[in-house]
């Protein structure tokens, strides 16, 4: 008896090319950010580090990456606590309700980034709420959208979730809070830090909805590196490219390293 | 003094009643089953002892406490699932523990506490393992033990047999019956299974559309069913109709198609009213076997269906079909298809009910 059916060939070849096509933009951008000429080319003259230099020493890059980095760590936060109760209520609420809600909470991941963007903003200047172009309204514009991932994620790690492990929790002498944390918490936090990568991610390489959004002088990093392009066609921008790709990259392996670290030791 | 008392227990979801107006008082130490078919109540009843399910109205005592509004975590009652809800990130061990750590117990102590508790259910060694590694019968023990460790004042019992092949289920049957009455634990056990019921409980309540109908021992239930509803949940039974003729003291005279006959009755029956008569197929004797005493009514055998220890008739009697059962010993009298034989039963072990 075999254990698995072999792969045929073609099929291996149809996902290297998926693959490929993939990470080609990633390799594309790295290059480019090593690049040894003046101007953002493809492919490069001569690999340095000259630009990479040039955006470590970038004022503008520099405190745009942080602030990136800051906004999506925030919005990541918000919308984990946030997409986890929501997914709590829609996988144990047996109303109406909830199945409508699910598909309201989807939606900002279906409307298009600018209408989002330009609805919040056309929002807070009509109601002059003092978040038009403030790091509030941006953050919750941020959290709007990386909100679903969490649901999503964390509402798929719920399904089948046995009910009776919180029941059980509960009548050995655990408060609901203490079974919350001790049971139901731990069995679907790989949901959750799922959830959380994704928020991160989404946020932090978020420029649509941004766009209306940005504090003046305060660019997040997309928004930097799209304005550096189209006033000059330095490499810089592709150099900030490679730190974003490393950051998310870590990010990644970090969460996914602390899920299973966790799972070891069983804290 | 009874350990747990319900009083006009009702839970309603909207229109329907899933429990009503239940009233119980069940013994310390008792070994106490809520036995009914699916949806009767008796999960909800449970549920709502447990403390996950607020009742709509009425009152849980537990000696003298009234525990209806209190969190399940306060009312010191344990409970083992149908399907265990064994943690799974946790060890066997951990499992254990758990009740004992949120009690802020010495470690020292949980750990000869946890030892003790798997050497009760048989499975010293098993610390560390985790739930997948656990065969249902091992979950099982594994999920009393946790709850016994933290030393409830009862322990409830839902469906807990109805995961387990039918080997396993006999088995544990009797290893559960026992711990219990070791440990003198009281106990409310729910099934829909009526040889669980019969074979562990001190009493059964029988449940059916959200009310208790009869409470009794295992005999009681078995001999003296007060409703056919009863009747036909607990073993199979011979229903036919009758009509009240008179009482005659604790026994009651009724008429089936012109033979009169004694039979036990409840006392509500009124002389001339429609009722109808039970007799269990074990109950039913023929040829040889019949007494001195009770009717004698010819019937045709159907047809004869052996079944090792006992043998199984299909008789007919006038338009109604009975079925016999006999204990197959030796030199028992067997009866081919077509006969046509003498039959009765003791008055004894004859139950008239109310149509």
């Amino acid at each position: 008896m075999r254990d698995e059916a072999p792969v045929s060939p073609v099929f291996k070849a149809v996902a290297m090319l998926t693959l490929v096509l993939l990470l080609l933009p990633v390799v594309i951008v790295v290059l480019a950010g090593l690049n040894a000429g003046e101007y953002l080319t493809f492919p490069p003259k001569g690999l340095s580090l000259r630009w990479v230099t040039a955006f470590l020493g970038s004022a503008t890059f520099m405190s745009a990456y942080i602030y990136s980095f800051v906004l999506a760590l925030v919005s990541t936060l918000i919308s984990t606590v946030l997409g986890t109760l929501a997914s709590l209520y829609l996988s144990r609420s047996r109303s109406g309700a909830a199945a409508a809600l699910r598909g309201f909470f989807m939606l900002p991941v279906v409307l298009p980034g600018v209408v989002l963007g330009l609805a919040l903003y056309i929002f807070y200047v009509t109601t002059d709420i003092g978040l038009a172009r403030t790091f509030a309204g941006l953050l919750i514009g941020h959290v709007l959208v990386t909100c679903p991932f969490v649901i999503a994620t964390v509402t798929a790690s719920m399904v089948g979730f046995d009910l009776s492990l919180e029941e059980a929790a509960r009548s050995l002498g655990a408060s609901p809070w203490t079974a919350f944390r001790k049971i139901t918490l731990r069995l679907i936090a790989p949901g959750i830090s799922a959830g959380a990568i994704f928020a991160f991610i989404v946020s932090f390489g978020q420029f649509e909805t941004t766009l209306f959004l940005t504090v003046p002088n305060h660019e997040p990093l997309p928004m930097a590196m799209y304005i550096s392009l189209r006033y000059k066609f330095e490499p810089t921008a592709a150099a900030a490219g490679i730190f974003a790709i490393a950051l998310v990259a870590l990010s990644t392996v970090v969460s996914s390293r602390l899920v299973s670290l966790r799972r070891v030791f069983r804290a | 003094m009874s350990d747990i008392r319900l009083v006009n227990l009702t839970k309603s979801y909207g229109e329907g009643n899933a429990v009503s107006e239940v009233n119980l008082e069940i013994g310390e130490g008792e070994f106490f089953s809520l036995l009914g078919p699916s949806g009767c109540g008796k999960s909800t009843t449970l549920r709502m002892i447990a403390g996950f399910i607020r009742p709509t109205s009425g009152q849980i005592f537990v000696g003298r406490d009234d525990i209806t509004a209190l969190p399940p975590e306060r009312r010191d009652i344990g409970i083992v699932f149908q399907n265990y809800a064994i943690f799974p990130h946790m060890n066997v061990a951990e499992n254990i523990a758990f009740g004992l750590k949120l009690r802020k117990m010495p470690k020292a102590e949980i750990a000869r506490r946890v030892e003790a508790a798997l050497k009760q259910v048989g499975l010293v060694g098993y610390d560390d393992r985790y739930q997948r590694q656990l065969s249902g019968g091992e979950q099982q023990r594994v999920a009393l033990a946790r709850v016994l460790v933290t030393e409830p004042r009862i322990l409830l019992l839902d469906e807990p047999l109805s995961a387990l092949d039918k080997g396993l289920r006999e088995e544990m049957k009797f290893w559960i019956k026992d711990l219990q009455k070791k440990l003198r634990i009281t106990t409310v056990y729910v099934t829909h299974d009526q040889d669980e019921a019969l074979t562990m409980s001190d009493r059964i309540g029988v449940m059916s559309k959200s009310r208790i109908v009869q409470i009794g021992t295992p005999q009681d239930i078995y001999e003296r069913p007060k409703t056919l509803f009863v009747t036909s949940f607990i073993g199979h039974s011979n229903v036919m109709d009758v009509t009240v003729a008179r009482r005659d003291g604790d026994m009651v005279v009724v008429s089936l198609d012109g033979h009169e006959m004694s039979a036990r009755g409840a006392a509500d029956l009124q002389p001339g009213t429609q009722a109808k008569l039970v007799v269990r197929p074990e109950n039913i004797l023929m040829g040889a076997a019949l007494g001195e005493t009770g009717p004698r009514l010819a019937a045709t055998v159907l047809s004869e269906t052996y079944q090792g220890a006992i043998v199984r008739y299909r008789l007919k009697r006038g338009s109604q079909e009975i079925v016999a059962e006999r204990q197959n010993q030796a030199h028992v009298e067997r009866f081919a298809p077509g006969t046509e034989i003498t039959i009765g039963w003791d008055p004894g072990w004859s139950e008239a009910l109310t149509a």
